[in-house]
């Protein structure tokens, strides 16, 4: 008998074991007409007080009181994070029904999307900002959908403006340099040169395109090595060795130079919109106290600046096409754009959101620039050489620009 | 025991000739097999624990250290040995395997030689030992990732209270150049973490001396101060050979502690500038954002460094037990 016992608790033990080794199934379940929708997003919020869980789990509420039949699970990740659970999701085959944040291009390369067509109605399509649905294409072929956007611009604290006897924000690369100077003689940091690992492949791409640069030609092809560029990196090295700018702009993540132009402690940044609730959030920035101004180029200020857009796709692997259309006509509605963007400072993506939010004088000079922005190259090479670019070109501020960006062309024109 | 099986294999034999055993030695067949397989049923929720949590992820991540992988995360097919070449291919490497060699002996060193002077000064007796041994172990309850974060916000080239601290000292002249960015260079950021590194390590190297050193007999000083021993000389033929045991511990969990230590380097440089502050392990994370399956291979290669250096503990361990007989 007591073998018996021991053998039973031996095996159950066992068991219990198994158990708990592989308990993380999250396959999405449809049975007798009702469907589970697995939502995953990028978390754009600073803490749980204003996680975007809470603004999807809102959403799928509302929807699932307008559609008994079909029951949407919400999980968000912080943006550190994000890229990793999506590679493991994906490697594990865990796919989501619809996800938020990244680009399409690669899904779409491995036949994994719907294509817009098929889970927008034709009206939500035709509402979309065209800029950015082209961006989401693969072959010809539209896969992703832009659902929030952000445009960058020059950031000026007007208190040290005016300290320094500074008059006008700078238009030229030279007016740049010099009015970083008359601010670093004031005991500020001129700059705020982020070309840490966090986001550097914005940075450089706003100073590439104020010297006719940029990381594709018109045809589409990789110039990341041209001579623009070069020039550019090299004049950002000059300024940068002045003293104008923060030291080691090499290793300065976005977040660090926002944090400090929002404690007033630096004159220029190159921001979007994220950047008004980092000044809020300080409170030391009075609204009047700073402005924005076009991007400085190198004979005169940037006509299109950069855009970015984070987009939808909807996976063909949990089969749901219905549904998912359903979803996210629903999600596309004017409230709910507004209310993101009202929440997290960023931009709509839809054209008749962008005109109701072209009432907030804070979102105009913004808005207005999406029409002629520049986006990253959707190709499904990007991500490689956006992580070689991260990583790799904050070493141009202290070594030769033109070896480093060969090599990032060299891992481009490889295709990743 | 072998003896019993083949007894009891006899035994079975001889019951499956039997053209029609009687019921009661059929049940006796059966208790005997359940006896034989008992010691599997006591073994397996070790082995299965073993198998599902140390070599199934062994297995796991030699096979995707083989297989060509998009940096989305869709495994296209088998890349061979692609990956290994790749990495060993990699200009970066040699530097950053260097890099990592530097960064564990460094540590290790550092961290043993302050060790040895704590584990002395908490060893002898004073007003507020008992304060200060706990205090001691500070550094080792707190996260190691918050400890980083924290010294990387002292080290702000702006307004850093390290960064305060030495100009007020007159060693920083100015705030916001080159000189207070201690961890944008490459060269003082790994010095900065080397020290961080030791900072963490101290309190659990500390402590297995300190024991080792409670376990050293008063007699054996008394011994040689009647002989005439100096202290110096006294340290050096009775502490240091009876502390070895304690220290060849510490010295070992140490090494694979410090190699495989990522939230330091991770937290305060993120490895950059560029590559500069590498090690091995971060070096991994950093390829994995692209290259997956070069970054398994990386991991790889890792675990074969921690085998070696287990395999060399083992060694040095088998020594000391030859010695102590």
């Amino acid at each position: 008998m007591r073998q018996r016992l021991t053998l039973a608790a031996a095996i159950g033990s066992a068991a219990l074991i198994a158990l708990a080794g592989c308990g993380s199934s999250t396959n999405s379940s449809s049975s007798s007409g009702s469907t589970t929708l697995v939502f995953f997003g990028a978390d754009y919020g600073t803490g749980p007080a204003n996680s975007t869980t809470k603004y999807w789990d809102a959403i799928a509420s509302a929807f699932h009181k307008a559609n008994p039949g079909i029951t949407v699970t919400v999980q968000t990740v912080n943006w550190t994070d994000f890229p990793n659970k999506v590679q493991t999701l994906v490697q594990n085959k865990q796919f989501p029904d619809i996800l938020e944040g990244d680009t399409a291009p690669q899904f779409a390369q491995s036949q994994l999307l719907y294509k817009d067509s098929a889970v927008l109605s034709p009206s939500v399509l035709a509402n979309m900002m065209p800029t950015f649905l082209k961006d989401g294409q693969y072959q010809g072929t539209d896969y992703g959908i832009p659902f929030t956007t952000s445009t960058r611009a020059l950031y000026y604290n007007k208190k040290i403006f005016a300290a320094a006897g500074i008059s006008s924000p700078p238009q030229t690369w030279a007016q740049l340099q010099s009015d970083a100077a008359a601010i670093k003689a004031k005991g500020y940091i001129g700059y705020g040169m982020p070309l840490g690992s966090e986001e550097a492949q914005a940075e450089a791409l706003l100073w590439f395109l104020g010297n006719g640069g940029g990381y594709v030609n018109s045809g589409g092809n990789y110039t990341i090595n041209s001579a623009q560029n070069v020039q550019a990196l090299q004049f950002m090295s000059r300024l940068a060795k002045a003293g104008d700018t923060q030291p080691s702009p090499g290793t300065t993540d976005r977040k660090d130079v926002w944090a400090q132009f929002a404690q007033g402690r630096i004159g220029m940044v190159l921001g979007s919109p994220a950047v008004i609730p980092i000044i809020q959030a300080a409170g030391v920035l009075k609204p009047s106290d700073y402005s924005t101004a076009n991007v400085p180029g190198h004979r005169a200020p940037l006509a299109s600046t950069l855009g970015v857009h984070d987009d939808i796709v909807a996976f063909n692997t949990g089969g749901h096409q219905a549904a998912i259309k359903k979803f996210l006509d629903f999600v596309y509605q004017d409230k709910y754009q507004l209310q993101f963007d009202n929440e997290y400072d960023l931009l709509p993506a839809t054209q008749s959101a962008a005109a109701a939010m072209a009432k907030n004088s804070m979102f105009a000079a913004f808005l207005k620039n999406i029409p002629q922005s520049v986006n990253y190259p959707s190709k499904t090479s990007w991500t490689t050489v956006e992580n070689q670019i991260k990583t790799t070109l904050g070493q141009a501020i202290t070594g030769n620009p033109q070896t480093i960006l060969n090599a990032i062309q060299q891992t481009a024109a490889k295709g990743g | 025991m072998p003896e019993v099986a083949a007894a009891e294999e006899a035994a079975g034999e001889q019951h499956r000739r039997a053209a029609s055993p009687p019921r009661p030695q059929r049940a006796g067949r059966a208790r005997r097999t359940r006896r034989r397989l008992e010691p599997l049923a006591w073994l397996a929720p070790a082995t299965i624990l073993i198998a599902v949590v140390v070599i199934w992820p062994i297995v796991a991540l030699v096979q995707t250290s083989m297989q060509n992988i998009t940096p989305i995360g869709v495994t296209i097919g088998s890349a061979g040995a692609r990956n290994f070449t790749k990495l060993f291919h990699d200009p970066n490497l040699p530097g950053i395997l260097a890099r990592t060699v530097l960064w564990v002996v460094a540590v290790v060193g550092i961290t043993m030689l302050i060790s040895l002077g704590l584990a002395q000064l908490f060893n002898q007796r004073f007003p507020g030992r008992r304060i200060t041994r706990w205090a001691l172990i500070a550094p080792w309850a707190a996260s190691v990732m918050m400890t980083a974060l924290i010294f990387r916000w002292m080290l702000q080239p702006d307004n850093g209270a390290i960064n305060i601290f030495l100009h007020q000292l007159g060693i920083v002249h100015q705030f916001n150049s080159n000189e207070s960015s201690w961890l944008g260079r490459p060269d003082s950021a790994m010095a900065w973490m080397i020290g961080v590194a030791v900072f963490v390590s101290l309190p659990f190297t500390t402590y297995t001396l300190l024991a080792g050193l409670q376990t050293i007999p008063g007699e054996l000083f008394e011994a040689a101060r009647v002989d005439g021993a100096s202290r110096w000389r006294s340290y050096r033929s009775i502490t240091l050979p009876l502390l070895r045991p304690a220290f060849v511990v510490a010295v070992v969990i140490n090494v694979m502690n410090v190699f495989n230590s990522f939230p330091i380097i991770w937290e305060m440089t993120r490895g950059g500038p560029g590559y500069a502050t590498n090690t091995t392990t971060v070096f991994m994370y950093n390829l994995k954002q692209s290259y997956i399956g070069e970054a398994a291979a990386m991991s790889v290669v890792n675990f074969g460094l921690i085998i070696v250096i287990v395999l060399i503990y083992l060694r040095v361990n088998n020594w000391n037990r030859q010695d102590a007989r």
